[in-house]
């Protein structure tokens, strides 16, 4: 997955002089998880550049680039320093189109790893996704696989509003499939069925999607057909596809890393109870990680993974 | 002498009691913008005043009074260039006036009308002008510098010569906004003049409780940046600094930090009262230079009373008459176009009943 962000930046950065990167180790040594490298040599430091190691500074001086007219596309070391950034993207970023009438908006990308999974700890794994989704005016993306990662990205980048796009880093390196090359864009706003099935709806994106995928293997050996579904953008998210789901299986069970309260699992079962309630054969479930800080010693308790996501789906396919 | 920064920078001044002006600054300032300068100010106190009526009578919601302060903020925006960006703070509404921002504008932003470019959506205060290169500033304290170092920092990557000047009050430096927008403009050399106005109060605070360091401008020292005190009610003396701190930002050098030491005018309203002469008023100062020069008559002053009188009531009459934005545009510009739920929820308001 690595290799297919750094595809599409340096796809986008040859076909759209606008487009800069900025963030801490983001130039020569090409990024903590190495998703820019390369990119310095090819375009110089005009156009990747190691900042001073401030978040709020990095996302509001791209602020300041993207109103002047270039196409920002900052770097957040880990998604868990983005609350010192936090002010710039919600109180700024997001509402600069809103607030000036149209007039000034300010298309940026800010890309960040996160989730858990790499022994990073409290403060190395964190998911702040539903922060980000409960903010009017910004668009929330993470992709599950290479091939969606560079197609995303690149739609991102197309987009006119600013996005905040959340790359799971368990699976920057374990995650291949083939990639298109050159031109390829997924289109924002549509999840993805990856996994057909009768019995229960399973919504997941990013490394948990292939937490869900397992889950399903296993709930078919016990008789359980699921239907996965990849929300992959996560805001605006792509309700139509989910409804359809669940009006098919009558079952949901809601898998995402980021605490269970208040998390985005709690606004999708609030969408299915709204728009496919009497289609409804058994509560909706969620397995989430727990209210608690992400944990280092025990973040393969924490983690939602397979072997909790298949209880929960048997237990909401046999209700 | 170059400051230590454990004392404070030397403060500039131009103008004297008896209408005179150093020479070193006031030789660029030709007679024409002397006068431009004067008759800002005069429009922006008038501005100001009716602002604070409204304001008081509960016909607008909030005012951030600027009365007092007009030289700092005319002069910083005389000391840019055209092409330059200006991010401005609440009290700011005499830089929007400079660039050209009419009267009208800022009734209806100042009413929330459906006319105002900002769509009624902020309160009175936050000015922008696109066409002007005012960009859109929150009122939140402190988060506009790093925008300002962004632009600059962009038109310095794509070689034009573009510079941004941003204001800000004593209260922002206590923020990290200030610091890590001047931190980055220090770094990035980008070309920004970064325009305190210390007025000795953020809200209930005397500046002896946002910062133990010697004034304001010894901040720039620390930033690898140029930091420059000046008298914020003689205008000749900041249009001069602020020119010069554009020049040192389009040769390349970078940044300047100008505090501009500014009276509110309630404080000079209450000097008077006591019995001292109000020699901290910009207007009267800079009125006193005109007349020194012979650029001035009493008849002139009464024309121009007169005229920003008319213009200001033409403009926030119509303004306050002008409709208020219709409900369904609430949705409009939260993103370029409308997401599902925005669309429902239109329909919501529009029908009465939730879905």
């Amino acid at each position: 997955m690595v290799q297919a962000i750094n595809d599409a930046l340096r796809h986008e950065m040859r076909r759209d002089d606008r487009v800069v990167i900025l963030g801490e180790d983001v130039g020569r040594a090409g990024g903590a998880f190495r998703v820019t490298q390369g990119l310095w040599d090819e375009f110089g430091d005009a156009r990747v550049i190691d900042t001073p190691l401030s978040e709020g500074g990095i996302v509001g001086t791209a602020i300041g680039m993207a109103l002047y007219g270039l196409l920002p596309v900052p770097e957040i070391q880990f998604a868990d320093f983005i609350y010192s950034a936090f002010d710039q993207i919600v109180s700024e970023l997001a509402k600069l189109r809103w607030r000036s009438g149209g007039e000034y908006p300010a298309k940026v990308v800010v890309r960040t790893p996160v989730g858990g999974g790499i022994r990073g700890g409290v403060y190395h794994s964190q998911s702040p996704e539903s922060l980000f989704i409960h903010t009017a005016g910004l668009k929330v993306v993470c992709p599950s696989n290479p091939c969606d990662a560079k197609g995303l990205l690149l739609a991102s980048l197309r987009d006119p509003d600013p996005v905040l796009f959340l790359e799971p880093k368990r699976i920057y390196r374990a995650a291949r499939g083939e990639v298109p090359e050159g031109e390829f864009t997924v289109p924002l706003g549509k999840a993805a069925v990856v996994r057909e099935g009768q019995d229960v709806t399973i919504l997941a994106w990013g490394a948990m999607l292939h937490e869900a995928v397992a889950a399903a293997d296993d709930a078919g050996k016990e008789g359980v057909s699921c239907e996965v579904v990849d929300l992959r953008t996560l805001w605006p998210v792509d309700v139509e596809t989910i409804v359809a789901s669940v009006k098919k299986t009558g079952r949901v069970v809601v898998v995402h890393e980021a605490p269970k309260t208040c998390g985005f699992g709690a606004e999708l079962v609030a969408l299915v109870n709204e728009k496919a309630f009497v289609h409804l054969e058994a509560p909706p479930a969620r397995v989430c990680g727990f209210d608690t800080p992400f944990p280092y010693s025990l973040e393969m308790d924490y983690l939602p993974l397979a072997r909790r996501i298949l209880p929960a789906v048997v237990g909401v396919a046999r209700f | 002498m170059q400051a230590t920064g454990s004392e404070p920078m030397p403060l500039v001044g131009a103008l004297q009691d008896d209408g005179t002006a150093d020479p070193a600054h006031a030789a660029a300032l030709s007679d024409e913008l002397a006068v431009a300068l004067y008759e800002q100010m005069v429009l922006s106190r008038e501005l100001d005043d009716r602002l604070v009526a409204l304001q008081r009578e509960g016909r607008i919601a909030q005012h951030a009074s600027s009365a007092g302060e007009e030289a700092a903020i005319v002069g910083a925006a005389a000391g840019m260039l055209d092409e330059d960006w200006l991010f401005l703070g609440p009290r700011e509404a005499a830089a929007a006036l400079w660039r050209g921002t009419p009267l009208l504008a800022l009734g209806h932003q100042a009413f929330g009308s459906a006319e105002d470019a900002g769509k009624g959506r902020s309160s009175p205060g936050s000015r922008f002008r696109k066409s002007a290169r005012i960009a859109s500033s929150s009122p939140l304290v402190g988060t506009q510098i790093p925008h300002a170092v962004g632009v600059a920092w962009a038109a310095r990557l794509r070689g034009k010569d573009v510079a941004a000047l941003v204001f800000f009050g004593d209260g922002a430096t206590s923020t990290g906004d200030f610091h890590t927008g001047l931190n980055f403009a220090g770094v990035t050399r980008a070309p920004v003049v970064a325009f305190c106005r210390n007025n000795g109060w953020a809200t209930s605070m005397p500046a002896s409780r946002q910062t133990s360091s010697a004034g304001l401008a010894v901040k720039a020292l620390a930033y690898g940046l140029e930091g420059v005190c000046v008298d914020g009610s003689d205008i000749v003396a900041v249009l001069s600094v602020v020119r010069g701190a554009r020049a040192r930002a389009s040769s390349g050098l970078g940044a300047t930090l100008v505090e501009a030491l500014t009276t509110p005018l309630t404080s000079l309203t209450q000097a008077e009262s006591e019995g001292t002469r109000s020699t901290r008023d910009p207007i009267v100062r800079m009125r006193a230079y005109l007349e020194a020069r012979s650029l001035w008559t009493g008849q002139r002053e009464q024309a121009l009373r007169g005229e920003v009188r008319a213009d200001v009531d033409r403009a926030l009459n119509a303004a306050e008459r002008a409709d208020k934005p219709a409900p369904r545009s609430l949705f409009d510009d939260v993103y370029e176009q409308l997401p599902w739920n925005l669309r429902e929820q239109r329909e919501t308001l529009s029908s009465g009943t939730e879905p």
